[in-house]
């Protein structure tokens, strides 16, 4: 693997929150490296409060690790960086007072686009994502399922090689959160960005991703890696076939033990439900 | 189920109009006993209340001193804003401040400033100055309250988000806070506008000797219940004008809160 | 809403300890100021009397006992407001909540009243029942009832269709639904509009006494205002301000005790 393929290095991340030695002391990740490629979709997924939203906070500058780092096309991360990362966050994080296409000229004049381009970018990211018609609606107006689509628009009208996504539809119904990931497959294999997302559905995982990092319970760490080798982008038909079904019985078993473990650690500190 | 009353039914279809119905039927009432059965000392009936309103507004001096609580009123009104929004935003804005001085804030709005009245007449005399100072203080705290809650409620994601972007602390209070905070903003506008109105009307009773309160003062004592309410129900009509002329500033500054 | 602020949460302990020094000497300046004010900067003594004269008009107040009839006074007419509007408010609040039609016709009309400042109805109540007590109770009554209705139609209809739905499809009859559903669901709002009431009941009365009337403990601070003993009228505002500062506080816990109530 040459040096210029990799997009995204995290190096010994570590993350504690609280004060060592303070009741309120946490080990939320442990020692964790990783090189994330060029164009690669990678999933995270782990028992809750495994550390996998806190290891893209870090690659995304918005917390700093106690120990280690990430950097993005080479440059180390201090901070947000507006111009290498865009983030999908999980709860609906587009500003209510203003409408959908307001929403993503905002981001452009945050990140400091020229004002001429705004119109036609805002416009193109809405059709990417097939909200073209609901440009002049306010977020209040939208269901959750269209609302990330609006948080996924603004993202991608950012232009940014690397987009991150915290559980982008943890928030959607089943049904909704299927069509939504045949068609990120479809736009994020035209536009070849790098994807680092959060998700909690195993079948999510293996649709959308090309490798999936397995997170043990906390303290997380990475338990292993699963590569899906499906090309983009991927059809529904994919859902069904054995490869599909046998990645995520694999999934299932390696989480199976871990999401356990966190279970009975939780009804053991709290005497029980 | 209960089978409906007529009555009911009626109320469902047409609410407005039974709300019209409401207040007819409290003017008959009032009408009716005002009439045949108080005393004309005590009660007009409303019928001769508004047919006479103008031998209120002809009253030597009643429309100065109506003038002039106007002036009260919105000269209040503006620096209650002024002073309640800067109050409001450097303590809102600050975590520590507002840690600070916000027990402070509600211990001090927790006072019945009505005890402190007279200290505002002796020290600022029976003119203007007292009224609108009383009526500052009775309007300021639901503004800085309301402005406080409004830079508190702001969701963390979103302030994360605009970071992630890229915005920096103007853009961030530009872009994010400010709208955030409009509609608590006009809510406050709306309270402060009540506390305003209160704060001069109190003033305006104490002092029996100039303004309203002589004039409510006078009409008690010669008995003259046609011109008291006369006057009173345009004072009423003055603050339900300026509450409704501040509830839709606030309904057209919050449109899209409207299907959240 | 802007009743809603609460002082943010105090972060670790040292941090707390730093902002309770910041109050302590926020108000310590103020003290100090009004010393300095009276005994230095020789303010006049008809605008703001001194701190140890207003201290030993107080103490002169609370050893003589004088206050007690005015107190008691006080105190009486709010009794007498208060159970008048709880209840009226609580009654017609819940005849107005029991169908969605009523809400519908009689709740803006009651807030749309509620909108206009009651107070303009003293002069009125003063000419109907005189400058006694009764014009007191009366308004009182009057602007503590909105609140109280208000909130009880709020408490009735806010609760969750949910419960009503699964305590009827468990067989609870019409009294059962009202004794362990509608009441205990709808009680925290209606202690909340209680506690406003409440309030504002004691606000008005007071307010009303200074304004007009004969006797009353905001009478007294008008009459000393008048005869400009501002040294003992200071030490009577602030003996009201406590009496209305614990009388508040009394309601408060009571309200967030019974809220708490499973």
């Amino acid at each position: 693997m040459q040096k210029q393929d990799i997009s995204v290095q995290i190096q010994n991340v570590s993350h504690s929150f609280g004060v060592e030695g303070h009741a309120k002391h946490v080990r939320a990740l442990l020692d964790t490296t990783m090189d994330i490629h060029r164009g690669e979709l990678l999933a995270l997924i782990g028992p809750s409060g495994c550390g996998k939203s806190t290891l893209l906070n870090v690659i995304g500058g918005i917390l700093s690790p106690t120990t280690g780092g990430a950097s993005v096309n080479g440059k180390p991360v201090n901070g947000p960086m507006p111009h290498d990362i865009a983030y999908v966050f999980q709860e609906n994080a587009l500003f209510p007072w203003n409408t959908i296409i307001e929403n993503i000229r905002l981001g452009m004049l945050f990140q400091g686009v020229p004002k001429a381009d705004h119109e036609g970018r805002a416009r193109a990211a809405l059709k990417a994502v097939g909200l073209s018609e609901f440009a002049d609606h306010y977020p209040g107006q939208l269901s959750g399922g269209m609302r990330q689509r609006a948080a996924l628009a603004r993202a991608l009208s950012l232009d940014t090689p690397v987009v991150l996504m915290d559980e982008p539809f943890g928030a959607l119904d089943e049904q909704t959160r299927m069509v939504l990931g045949e068609d990120l497959s479809e736009l994020l294999s035209r536009t070849g960005k790098t994807i680092i997302f959060v998700t909690h559905s195993l079948g999510e995982a293996v649709f959308l991703a090309d490798r999936i990092a397995v997170f043990t319970a906390r303290p997380g760490r990475i338990k292993e890696v699963i590569p899906v080798d499906e090309p983009h982008p991927r059809k529904a038909s994919f859902m069904t076939s054995d490869k599909f079904n046998g990645l995520r019985n694999r999934l299932f078993e390696l989480l199976h033990d871990e999401i356990r473990k966190t279970v009975n650690l939780r009804s053991g500190s709290t005497g029980g439900f | 189920m209960r089978a409906r009353a007529p009555i009911t039914g009626f109320m469902a279809r047409h609410p407005r109009l039974s709300q019209l119905a409401t207040i007819a039927l409290f003017l008959l009432v009032w009408e009716i006993t005002a009439r045949f059965f108080v005393d004309k000392m005590f009660l007009s009936p409303p019928s001769r209340v508004y047919s006479e309103i103008d031998r209120v507004l002809n009253t030597k001096g009643l429309m100065q001193a109506l003038t002039l609580t106007l002036y009260e009123l919105s000269a209040a009104f503006v620096i209650a804003v002024a002073i309640g929004m800067a109050i409001g935003l450097s303590v809102g804005l600050n975590a520590f401040a507002r840690r600070c001085f916000m027990p402070i804030i509600l211990l001090l709005y927790g006072i019945p400033q009505i005890v402190i009245l007279p200290l505002f007449i002796l020290g600022l005399g029976i003119g203007p100055p007292s009224k609108i100072a009383f009526g500052v203080t009775h309007g300021i705290f639901p503004i800085i309250l309301a402005i406080v809650a409004g830079v508190q409620n702001l969701k963390p994601v979103l302030l994360t988000s605009a970071r992630s972007m890229g915005a920096n602390r103007w853009h961030v209070l530009r872009y994010v806070v400010l709208p955030h905070m409009m509609p608590s903003f006009f809510s406050g506008l709306r309270l402060g506008m009540t506390g305003v109105l209160l704060g001069v009307l109190l003033a305006e009773l104490y002092v029996s000797t100039a303004g309203i309160g002589y004039f409510t003062g006078l009409f008690t004592q010669n008995f003259d219940p046609t011109r008291l309410l006369g006057l009173i129900s345009i004072l009423a009509a003055m603050a339900i004008a300026l509450n409704e002329f501040m509830r839709t500033v606030e309904r057209r500054f919050s449109r899209w809160r409207g299907n959240d | 809403m802007a009743g809603d602020v609460r002082p943010a949460p105090p972060g670790d302990r040292s941090e707390a300890r730093i902002t309770r020094l910041v109050q302590i000497s926020f108000i310590a300046a103020l003290g100090a100021l009004w010393w300095l004010a009276t005994n230095v900067w020789g303010m006049s003594p008809i605008l703001l009397p001194k701190p140890q004269n207003a201290f030993s008009e107080l103490l002169d107040i609370l050893g003589s006992g004088e206050f007690w009839p005015d107190l008691l006074l006080t105190l009486g007419e709010l009794a007498g407001a208060f159970a008048i509007s709880m209840t009226l408010g609580v009654t017609i609040g819940f005849l107005v909540s029991q169908s969605p039609t009523y809400v519908r016709v009689f709740e803006p009309l009651l807030a749309g009243v509620y909108a206009v400042p009651i107070i303009l109805f003293l002069p009125l109540y003063v000419l109907f029942f005189g400058l006694g007590a009764s014009s007191k109770i009366a308004l009182g009554a009057t602007i503590s009832f909105f609140p109280i209705v208000l909130n009880t139609i709020a408490g009735f209809t806010s609760i969750d269709k949910l419960y009503v739905t699964a305590a009827k499809s468990m067989g609870a009859s019409p009294t059962i639904l009202l004794r362990h559903v509608l009441i205990p669901g709808a009680l925290p709002i209606i202690l909340s509009g209680l506690r406003m009431g409440f309030t504002v009941a004691l606000l008005s009365i007071i307010g009303s006494e200074t304004i007009a009337s004969l006797a009353g403990l905001g009478h007294r601070i008008v009459n000393l205002a008048e005869s400009l003993e501002i040294g003992r009228m200071f030490a009577y505002i602030v003996f009201v301000v406590v009496i209305a500062a614990s009388l508040n506080a009394v309601v408060s816990r009571l309200e967030a005790r019974r809220s708490l109530d499973p």
